[in-house]
């Protein structure tokens, strides 16, 4: 599976993956471990989520200009996780989708986690993590034009994803301690997360209020200057 | 002398992989002891880097075997009695067991980070998608080049009187104005990164992938006898069980596990053999010299 | 064959009524080394990237270029980007991976080349230029000038039969930008490639190439061998200053005979000329400008080093700096002058020594005071200063300084401070550290990658800033620039002061480290460093 050459065989994986080796991910959850079943289960549907994303952009032109803003986007989401608290990586990768496309969104979301995870420590919740930015960004990227336009929507947006974000995050924690889910668990898991939650959920909004105008109007006129 | 972590990336890779996913999905108190053993002997010969490490996995360790036989009450050795709540010993097992399973994980895991540095990586997912590797790739040298500008901004910032850090305000105000510089700079000049890549063929058709690495025969054979080890864990450790409540029962020690501790046993120190063979193949080199 | 043929080729950029390029027609044969100069704006680097499809721009064209006997827009894109190869500017940007040997190996990767040929390939150009030894480093812990090389590496792998540069020396300093220019000189004579270059650095470039044009104002002016061109300037020429100091003191004394070009040269000029006035200036003895009683900076004996268990940067550095002089610290790369800055600024902290501005240590400037009236810098990146999306904002507040330049600034108000030229961006950026009204002006590097007229421009700028009250330490490489305006001058080495004279003691002084009509003259006239003065001491032939 590693190599991925030519075109038949990456059209095969496409398919194989969701028809093929989830499925067959579940039966060997289910009979080999059956302890920890979901979370081998939701660990290889992330994980083939993200490789069926990224061969889906494989095959798709990008130009060198949108290539190196995605790059600059993504190193300054990296840089932005190793401030303490409050980390604008959100903020960024929303910037980077509705300003260069819902793609652009989801790998400066997806590698960014990627990259800052060399320093912070790679493991289980690699893929999680890289899908739960990624959709951030990818979400964000279709709603391009409304969150343009209005603050409100895009405070919102911020909010949301902050919320959603750890809620998803949550799930993997219950899985990860318990084996199954619990919703009792889950309900204790997200009340002692809150603080974190909602901490991240007012900084997400706070940087996108803060960086809308620096970065957008800076992408804009490189847009319009190079013809992105 | 080639060490383990200089094999190829997807066997190293896949090497980690395999120890993590064992120890991540059995609760078998055995396999756990191994794990945590060696993984702890892996780390100490391979990351060399002091004691906090180890002083925080302690701590983890602790509170975890602590907390299980304070919330979970069930089984029928009692030990002791907290609050008029039962202390039960199978509990505490249990306990141990779980914190043991999460602390040898972090191990291998954090064994895994050092060992994935940023060009393996890179490596692997060139072989998967020579496009978003070079992403990849331009995104790390990014981050450095960033970290340093950032650098320059404030100190020219400073040395203009425009950052004054005398309180909170101005010390935000003097970041937003480094970080409104430093990203106006990233992405004017990424302009002349991508006529650069332009100038230099890019788009022009399918890329290759240009690797350093190299799949040898011996990084073959390696994989193989990982994969082997791996399969006869997972084989050997099927029947393995143990029932925790209300008292401990196992099936731990029956031929079939035997071998399936035998197979995890190897895969765990895998590293560790082959860094002693290279050892004294050079001090039988250097002899012979 | 002829690699490049021009043939009445115009260009205008989308809402400029100016062309950029008028009616030129070049020829460039096979093998050639072309030095392409003339002022910034004239075209060159219009001219250049015309040269290689993938970098053309919107505008209007006329005329044709064929490359090797084909319409160059016929030509493949993955041809073009084998076959032509484009080195820019600016060293950082350029490199596109984040480790060398990936570097090396994108071109081929991108033209879908197989391992073992990428292998090959980038083993030999590694071996050529000599990045073996740091062939598995990051890109970013490489110096300026083993980037630029690394540049010019990454595009020779796929062996171009043309090599276009648009100023690659600009951002280096002299040594760094001498090695490039022996490799360029190798690749030509080994490798055969044909080089098109454009470059303000005349002095050592010139002796190497074998055609130089010059450009102005988007027309060809002369196309010839240096020596040719330089016989056929006179004095009042406005293009002397792209010609070597030999060949201008050469036109100076009237233009007889055969034009020497390199130092080399000049010296055996020098001793068949006839010597007529015995000293036209004894700078030594007019006293320098700055008042010697007044120190407006004083280092004294100052230790630096970045860690506790790193070694010594600055190693008992002392040095005054008189009030309302020019004074230049030259020295080369990494021997500690821009931590110096750092340190006069206040941005770093010895850990022993003492730093005194006007009078008082660093520190007794409490909240602030330092850089308000009292000091300013301007560091090499001028790109650091800028902050807003156009000049006028960024100007604003400065009106008072803006109106007291030489220059018209208004044409550049609406225009964002990355259009501008390198020139433009200085003024623009020294306006803004003049802003807090400073007594102490610090400039690092401020010449690097102007061309000689906005030298000119700078050095008479920083005159006239001197003659209102402003002591300027100027921090450098550019010998030539300090021989130009500062009063005094200092060699800086390993983290200390060596010498520290008058501007003309300095330069009569130093044997190497000096400029090229004081190594021209050294031994044959005295007391002499600049082109106008070795001229006028020139007589006739003395055969």
């Amino acid at each position: 599976m590693t190599v991925i050459k030519n075109r038949a065989v990456r059209t095969v994986l496409r398919y194989a993956i969701p028809f093929g080796a989830i499925p067959a991910l579940v039966i060997l959850g289910a009979t080999v471990f059956d302890e920890k079943r979901y979370l081998i289960i939701s660990f290889g549907v992330a994980l083939a989520a993200i490789v069926l994303f990224m061969a889906g952009i494989e095959k798709k032109n990008i130009g060198s200009r949108r290539m190196v803003l995605v790059a600059v986007m993504t190193a300054l989401a990296v840089i932005g996780r190793f401030i303490p608290l409050f980390k604008p990586i959100t903020a960024i990768c929303v910037m980077a989708a509705i300003y260069l496309g819902a793609e652009s969104g989801f790998l400066c979301g997806a590698l960014s986690v990627l990259i800052s995870n060399i320093y912070f420590g790679q493991g289980p919740w690699t893929p999680f993590q890289m899908l739960g930015f990624g959709m951030i960004g990818l979400i964000a990227g279709y709603l391009c034009e409304p969150l343009k336009k209005s603050r409100a929507l895009l405070i919102g947006y911020g909010v949301l994803a902050g919320i959603a974000y750890s809620m998803i995050m949550d799930v993997w924690t219950v899985l990860w301690y318990n084996g199954t889910f619990s919703p009792d668990l889950y309900l204790a898991a997200i009340i002692s997360a809150l603080p974190f939650t909602a901490l991240y959920a007012v900084s997400n909004a706070g940087f996108l209020i803060l960086l809308k105008k620096p970065i957008g109007d800076k992408l804009e006129r490189i847009k319009q200057k190079y013809g992105v | 002398m080639r060490e383990f972590h200089e094999y190829n990336p997807i066997t190293v890779a896949a090497y980690y992989l395999c120890a993590t996913a064992v120890t991540m999905f059995t609760m078998n108190p055995v396999v756990i002891g191994i794990s945590l053993f060696a993984s702890v002997i892996n780390y100490i010969l391979y990351a060399k880097n002091g004691i906090k490490p180890h002083l925080f996995s302690l701590v983890l360790f602790v509170i975890m075997a602590a907390v299980n036989p304070l919330i979970n009450h069930n089984g029928m050795t009692v030990l002791f009695y907290l609050n008029d709540r039962p202390i039960t010993a199978e509990a505490a097992i249990y306990g141990v067991t779980a914190a043991g399973m999460t602390v040898a994980a972090l191990y291998w895991l954090r064994l895994f980070t050092k060992a994935m540095t940023s060009d393996k990586l890179l490596y692997l997912f060139g072989r998967l998608s020579p496009k978003i590797s070079l992403i990849l790739s331009m995104a790390i040298r990014y981050t450095e080049l960033l970290r340093i500008r950032w650098r320059k901004i404030s100190d020219a910032q400073k040395a203009l009187g425009l950052y004054d850090d005398g309180n909170l305000i101005d010390a935000l105000k003097g970041r937003a104005r480094v970080l409104s510089i430093l990203i106006t700079w990233a992405l004017e000049n990424g302009i002349i990164t991508a006529e650069s890549m332009d100038a230099r063929g890019y788009g022009t058709g399918r890329r290759t992938s240009f690797r350093l690495f190299r799949f040898r025969m011996r990084d073959g054979l390696i994989t193989a006898i990982c994969a082997a080890a791996t399969a006869i864990a997972v084989i050997g450790l099927n029947g393995a069980d143990v029932v925790w409540y209300p008292s401990i029962k196992t099936t731990l020690f029956e031929p079939v596990s035997i071998m399936g501790y035998v197979g995890f046993g190897v895969l765990s120190i895998l590293p560790i053999i082959i860094n002693t063979k290279e050892a004294i193949r050079w001090r039988y080199l250097s002899c012979a010299n | 064959m002829a690699v490049f043929e021009l043939c009445e080729l115009s260009f205008s950029y989308p809402n400029s009524a100016k062309k950029a390029l008028e009616k030129v027609n070049i020829t460039v044969d096979q093998g050639e080394f072309i030095a392409l100069a003339g002022p910034t704006g004239s075209g060159k680097s219009t001219l250049l990237r015309l040269l290689k499809p993938e970098l053309m721009q919107n505008g209007d064209q006329s005329g044709t270029i064929l490359f090797c006997g084909n319409p160059i827009g016929d030509l493949p894109p993955r041809e073009s980007a084998a076959r032509i190869g484009y080195v820019a500017q600016s060293p950082e940007e350029q490199i596109v991976t984040d480790k060398v040997w990936h570097e090396l190996a994108f071109t081929l990767e991108n033209l879908g080349k197989k391992q073992q040929e990428i292998a090959r390939r980038v083993a030999e150009t590694a071996a050529f230029f000599g990045i073996a030894p740091w062939y598995r480093k990051h890109t970013s812990q490489l110096s300026g000038g083993q980037k630029q090389l690394l540049n010019l590496a990454a595009v020779m792998v796929s062996e171009p039969e043309a090599l276009i540069l648009d100023e690659p020396t600009a951002q280096l300093d002299p040594i760094e930008a001498a090695r490039f220019f022996d490799t360029l000189y190798k690749l030509n004579r080994e490798t055969g490639v044909t080089v098109i270059i454009s470059e303000h650095r005349a002095e050592e470039l010139l002796p190497l190439c074998d055609r130089m044009i010059l450009l102005d104002h988007g027309t060809v002016v002369y196309d010839d061998a240096p020596r040719a061109i330089a016989q056929r300037m006179d004095k009042s020429s406005p293009y002397l200053p792209y010609l070597t100091a030999a060949s201008r003191v050469f036109i100076h004394s009237g233009g007889a005979g055969e034009c020497p070009l390199s130092v080399r040269e000049g010296r055996k000029f020098f001793k068949s000329r006839e010597i007529v006035s015995g000293n036209p200036h004894s700078p030594s003895a007019t006293a320098p400008p700055g008042k010697e009683d007044c120190a407006a900076l004083e280092m004294k004996d100052v230790f630096f080093r970045y860690h506790k268990d790193g070694a010594d940067v600055l190693n008992g550095l002392n040095m005054t700096v008189n009030e309302g002089e020019i004074f230049a610290v030259l020295g080369a790369n990494g021997c500690g002058k821009s931590t110096a800055a750092a340190i006069m600024t206040g941005v770093l902290k010895p850990y022993s020594g003492k730093v005194k501005l006007f009078g008082k240590a660093l520190k007794e400037y409490k909240n602030g005071s330092l850089y308000r009236e009292n000091l300013s810098c301007l560091p090499q990146d001028v790109e650091s200063v800028f902050l807003h999306a156009t000049v006028r904002e960024e100007l604003r507040g400065c009106e008072e300084i803006v109106n007291s330049l030489p220059f018209d600034l208004a044409p550049l108000y609406d225009r964002h401070p990355y259009d501008l030229s390198g020139g433009e961006r200085q003024l623009v950026a020294l306006c803004k550290a003049l802003k807090s009204n400073p007594r102490l002006l610090i400039l690092d590097e401020p010449s690097k990658g102007l061309d000689p007229n906005a030298k000119e421009r700078l050095s008479e700028l920083l005159r006239k800033l001197q003659s209102s009250g402003l002591t300027i330490i100027l921090i450098s490489h550019d010998i030539e620039f300090a021989a130009s305006c500062a009063d005094r001058c200092a060699l800086f080495f390993d983290g200390g002061i060596a010498a520290c004279e008058s501007t003309s003691d300095f330069m009569c002084g130093n044997r190497c480290y000096t400029t090229a009509a004081s190594r021209m003259t050294r031994g044959i006239l005295r007391n002499v460093y600049t082109v106008d003065a070795a001229a006028a001491m020139i007589g006739g032939d003395r055969s």
